[in-house]
């Protein structure tokens, strides 16, 4: 499974190493964190790494491998 | 304040002692309200908001981190005129057993006191059904109701545990006001609560600071801004009250704030992640060094992050950041943290900027926190850092192996230690692996790594003593499953010595060291057949007065014990042992058994001797179900012989014959094992018309055992020779401890002996010697063995009278009686205990089978006598009997 994460605003190169798995672009006001996830369980801990990072998360879709 | 200043005296006063699952004592800042920093802005509307929650059952306060949602319930909780229990679920994020035992530890903490029939978990990963009933039940009824709130509840993740809150609360009903404060929405059916209007909701777009609060906010930090410049910035934040913080922070270190907070609305950054640099970069080096370093700790105190910073600077720079509100939050005991947020987003920068460091600081902390004596969280650390020689090696010197074994700590620890790869080698992780194995019943494996940690300790490295303590454990347990009684007596002879080299402190701390080792050696002696050395061990640990550390070999220990009364014939004693032993485990509410499952297998065979069959079957149709984590031969020959007696007296013959012979190998041989397989063969014999065989056979059986004296008797007399029955019985020494199931086996076979030699006044005598002695057991599978000679006899009085009610159907009842009604119902409880006193169920059988206490018991008992106009508890069968009541 390959999922994109968008959150709000522009996640600093610092931040971004909190999700090593995941490639990173920022794009108009939001950054896009994608990459491969194993699993559901992978999938909720993303969120909540997210939601302990104070990022707001705009979208989250699976991606067409 | 008052519920604050509660607490903390009553985490100085007499709960201090208490301890958790673990053994290790609750972390008092769990209870403690949190304090608000003075900047801390009361809000009315929100306030008022929660006042309702004095209305429902449930309220939620859901929000982002630093949303304000923990000041907010401190807050309230604060002001309210009446105690609040407060459990910050941090520390708790270890399963259920954990997460109920800080919850009643809270509610003690906060002075509402919990009854200690309530009961405590004794397993951090599960609790009892009853008792949470329990605890239901208890807050019901309390007035005026308890307010709970449980902070962080995010952090609780086993589904389990939302389904047991949902059952306290339904059932505590008026007693019980649950506040739960979360990021995320917990998993309880709040849509029922919602529609019902049984619930208050405070989520994320209500905790949102509007301007006007943050105008007043920040002038609290001392900035004082235009109402425009206001709009912008809470636009910018969406009213998040960490972000409004860090703002006022970072805007007032430098030079222009107007201009700052300008740049600040026009940046695309997230909030969160812009604004922590900002105020980071903003502090010095040192402050910056250990915010990063400490940032690994899940709770720091200022000697501890010394520690990781290798300076000595942190006890004025932890206090100037908690003046300031940074990032750091203090609990009150001299333990501070990291606002949660920032932890994960300094964790970021640490790796960025030191990237490697990460593994060296949990070390250092793993170190710290060993000299501290803070045995769990060094695991943890030492566990991070990958350092498992240092791990183990603490664990090990701290003498607490045995918590591998007890099943109190040891899915925690299987699961902490099963991310030790091979490379790590030395005598401490040899023993770790080797308790994993053995506690799995992996002989080969545990003892290839005991003999490995064996040939690598040295005699005289320091803190040898505990390591070889450890290994006499663990040897003896090896012995006990491998069925080697000699083996078992040389490794605790050694334990016996290494015991006086070890400091007394830490024996005293893991009391289930040496219960575990006396379980096991005393197993190893019942299988050799020394039934008095065995009671001996056994009844050191059955007898001594319980922790939860040692409910488990308390619990091995009884059932031990219970064995032994039941091959020496005392199925009454045996039971009320076995019920002890799973009592034992019950009241500290683990299930299933982690240990052999011996105390069902005695209550099995115990119900074989009764003839009550079903009951046996169910009881070993059970432990099939959820197989035992210890298998050794002592409780697998147990469990074969209760399940071939059960074949045989449901007439399976063949079936029984396989049944009997148990899969687990031994070193020695049983001589009480081999006695009963020996019985059993015999009596399949026997029952497909065999007698010689079954004669022949017994004579190659141990000739010291009663039992198979009997057994050989009855071949005998069916084979057609009374006489020589009768001598071999004479010929055997019964000892004095045999017991009512071998004495009244052994008088129906002197009966029988005189009913073929013609002498019927002799038989008859001897029957109800055999009955009465029967009776008060309620012995019934002998009779039903002896075979249809006894049914002309047992139709005879004074027999009939001896044997009616228990064995025989008893007598119809007079007319006048049946025709009495009884003036009121028994109630279902009084219909329960009545029940179970029709079964021969002694006072405490029947409190201990109803879960009741004794007293409840006898006043159920009073209730039913009264109601059924008698005095005495064989009348009150009677006559309920009479009155169709049973």
């Amino acid at each position: 499974m390959r999922y994109e994460i968008r959150v709000e605003g522009h996640v600093s190169e610092t931040l971004a190493k909190a999700f090593p798995e995941l490639d990173h672009v920022v794009m108009s006001g939001q950054t896009v964190l994608f990459g491969p996830v194993v699993d559901e369980a992978q999938l909720y801990g993303l969120l909540a790494r997210c939601q302990s990072l104070g990022l707001r998360v705009v979208e989250m879709r699976q991606l067409p491998e | 304040m008052s519920d604050v200043a509660g607490a903390e005296k009553q985490g100085a006063g007499p709960t201090s002692p208490c301890v958790d699952p673990l053994g290790d004592p609750f972390l008092p800042a769990s209870f403690a309200v949190p304090a608000r920093p003075a900047t801390f802005l009361r809000r009315d509307r929100l306030v008022s908001h929660l006042d309702q929650a004095l209305r429902t059952p449930l309220t939620v306060v859901n929000g982002a981190a630093g949303a304000g949602k923990t000041l907010l319930a401190a807050d309230w909780a604060a002001g309210l005129d009446r105690p609040v229990a407060w459990l910050t679920t941090d520390a708790v994020d270890q399963g259920p057993g954990m997460f109920w035992a800080y919850l009643i530890q809270a509610l003690q903490a906060s002075g509402t006191p919990v009854p200690p029939s309530v009961g405590k978990p004794s397993d951090t990963n599960r609790v009892d059904h009853m008792l949470l009933a329990r605890l239901a039940t208890h807050l019901s009824g309390c007035d005026p109701a308890v307010v709970l709130v449980l902070d962080e509840y995010d952090r609780v993740s086993a589904p389990e545990i939302a389904d047991q809150l949902e059952f306290v609360l339904h059932h505590a009903g008026a007693g019980l006001h649950l506040i739960l404060v979360s990021r995320t929405e917990p998993l309880l059916p709040l849509h029922r609560y919602r529609a019902a209007g049984a619930m208050t909701e405070i989520r994320g777009a209500e905790l949102a600071f509007t301007p006007d609060e943050a105008a007043t906010l920040l002038a609290r930090h001392g900035l004082r801004l235009g109402a425009t410049a206001v709009s912008a910035l809470v636009a910018r934040t969406q009213g998040w009250a960490a972000g409004l913080r860090l703002c006022a922070l970072a805007a007032l270190d430098s030079p222009d704030p107007a201009l700052y907070l300008k740049e600040f609305e026009a940046d695309r950054s997230t909030v969160a992640d812009f604004l922590l640099a900002e105020v980071l970069k903003r502090q010095t080096a040192e402050t910056q060094d250990l915010l990063l370093r400490v940032s690994v700790l899940e709770r720091i105190c200022p000697d501890l992050a010394n520690a990781l910073t290798g300076r000595g600077d942190a006890e004025p720079l932890l206090a100037g950041l908690h003046r300031e509100n940074a990032f750091i939050e203090y609990d009150g005991h001299a333990w501070y943290r990291l606002h949660p947020l920032f932890g994960e987003i300094l964790r970021a920068h640490l790796r960025v900027r030191s990237p490697g460091l990460e593994p060296e600081l949990h070390r250092r902390a793993a170190r710290w926190l060993r000299q501290s004596g803070f045995l769990s969280e060094m695991l943890a650390h030492g566990a991070a850092a990958g350092d498992w020689e240092f791990t183990a090696g603490a664990l090990v010197e701290d003498l607490a192996i045995g918590q591998l074994l007890t099943g109190l700590r040891s899915a925690e620890l299987a699961e902490l230690f099963s991310r030790m790869g091979p490379e790590a080698e030395s005598p401490a992780t040899n023993l770790v692996r080797a308790a994993r194995e053995l506690s799995r019943s992996d002989l080969d494996r545990g003892l290839a790594h005991l003999h490995q940690a064996e040939e690598g300790l040295a005699e005289d490295a320091p803190g040898a003593a505990a390591a070889r303590l450890s290994c006499s454990l663990l040897e003896v347990l090896a012995a006990r499953l491998s069925g080697s009684p000699a083996c078992a007596e040389e490794a605790a002879a050694a334990a016996g010595d290494l015991r006086r080299e070890v400091p007394a402190h830490l024996l005293d701390k893991h009391p289930e060291l040496i219960a575990l080792l006396q379980t096991h050696l005393g197993s190893a002696r019942l299988w050799a057949g020394r039934f008095e050395e065995a009671r001996a061990a056994l009844t050191t640990v059955a007898g001594r007065s319980g922790g939860a550390a040692t409910a488990l070999p308390r619990e091995e220990s009884l059932g031990h014990l219970a064995l032994i009364d039941y091959l020496n014939g005392w199925p009454g004693r045996a039971e009320r042992k076995a019920l002890a032993a799973m009592s034992e485990t019950d009241r500290l509410s683990r299930d299933p058994p982690s240990g052999s499952g011996i105390d069902r297998v005695v209550l099995a065979a115990v119900a074989v001797d009764r003839d009550d069959l079903a009951q046996a079957q169910s009881l070993l149709d059970a432990a099939a179900d959820s197989p035992p984590a210890l298998r050794d031969p002592v409780t697998e020959t147990g469990r074969a012989i209760a399940r071939a007696r059960l074949l045989l007296a449901r007439g399976h013959t063949q079936a029984a014959l396989e049944a009997a012979e148990p899969d687990v190998p031994a070193a020695v041989v049983s001589p009480w094992a081999e006695g009963q397989t020996t019985l059993v063969a015999s009596a399949v014999h026997l029952a497909e018309g065999r007698p010689e065989v079954a004669a022949r056979i017994l004579q190659t059986a141990p000739d010291d055992q009663l039992v198979c004296a009997v057994a050989a008797a009855q071949a005998q007399l069916a084979a057609g020779r009374p006489d020589v029955a009768v001598d071999l019985l004479d010929g055997a020494h019964p000892e004095g401890r045999a017991g009512p199931a071998l004495t009244v086996r052994a008088t129906l076979v002197r009966a029988r002996a005189a009913d073929m030699t013609g002498d019927s006044a002799g038989a008859r005598r001897l029957l109800g010697h055999a009955l009465i002695e029967a009776r008060r057991e309620r012995l019934r599978r002998p009779f039903l063995e002896a075979g249809p000679w006894l049914r002309p006899h047992l139709v005879t009085e004074p027999l009939q009278g001896l044997g009616a009610g228990w064995l025989t159907p008893g007598p119809p009842p007079p007319a006048a009686q049946s025709a009495a009604q009884v003036v009121e119902e028994l109630s279902g409880r009084e219909s329960d205990v009545l029940q179970r006193l029709a079964q021969m169920m002694s006072t405490e059988d029947i409190a201990a089978d109803l879960y009741l206490s004794v007293n409840t018991v006898k006043t159920h008992l009073k209730s039913v006598y009264r109601k059924l106009g008698v005095n005495r508890r064989n009348d009150a069968v009677r006559r309920a009997r009479a009155l169709r009541l049973l």
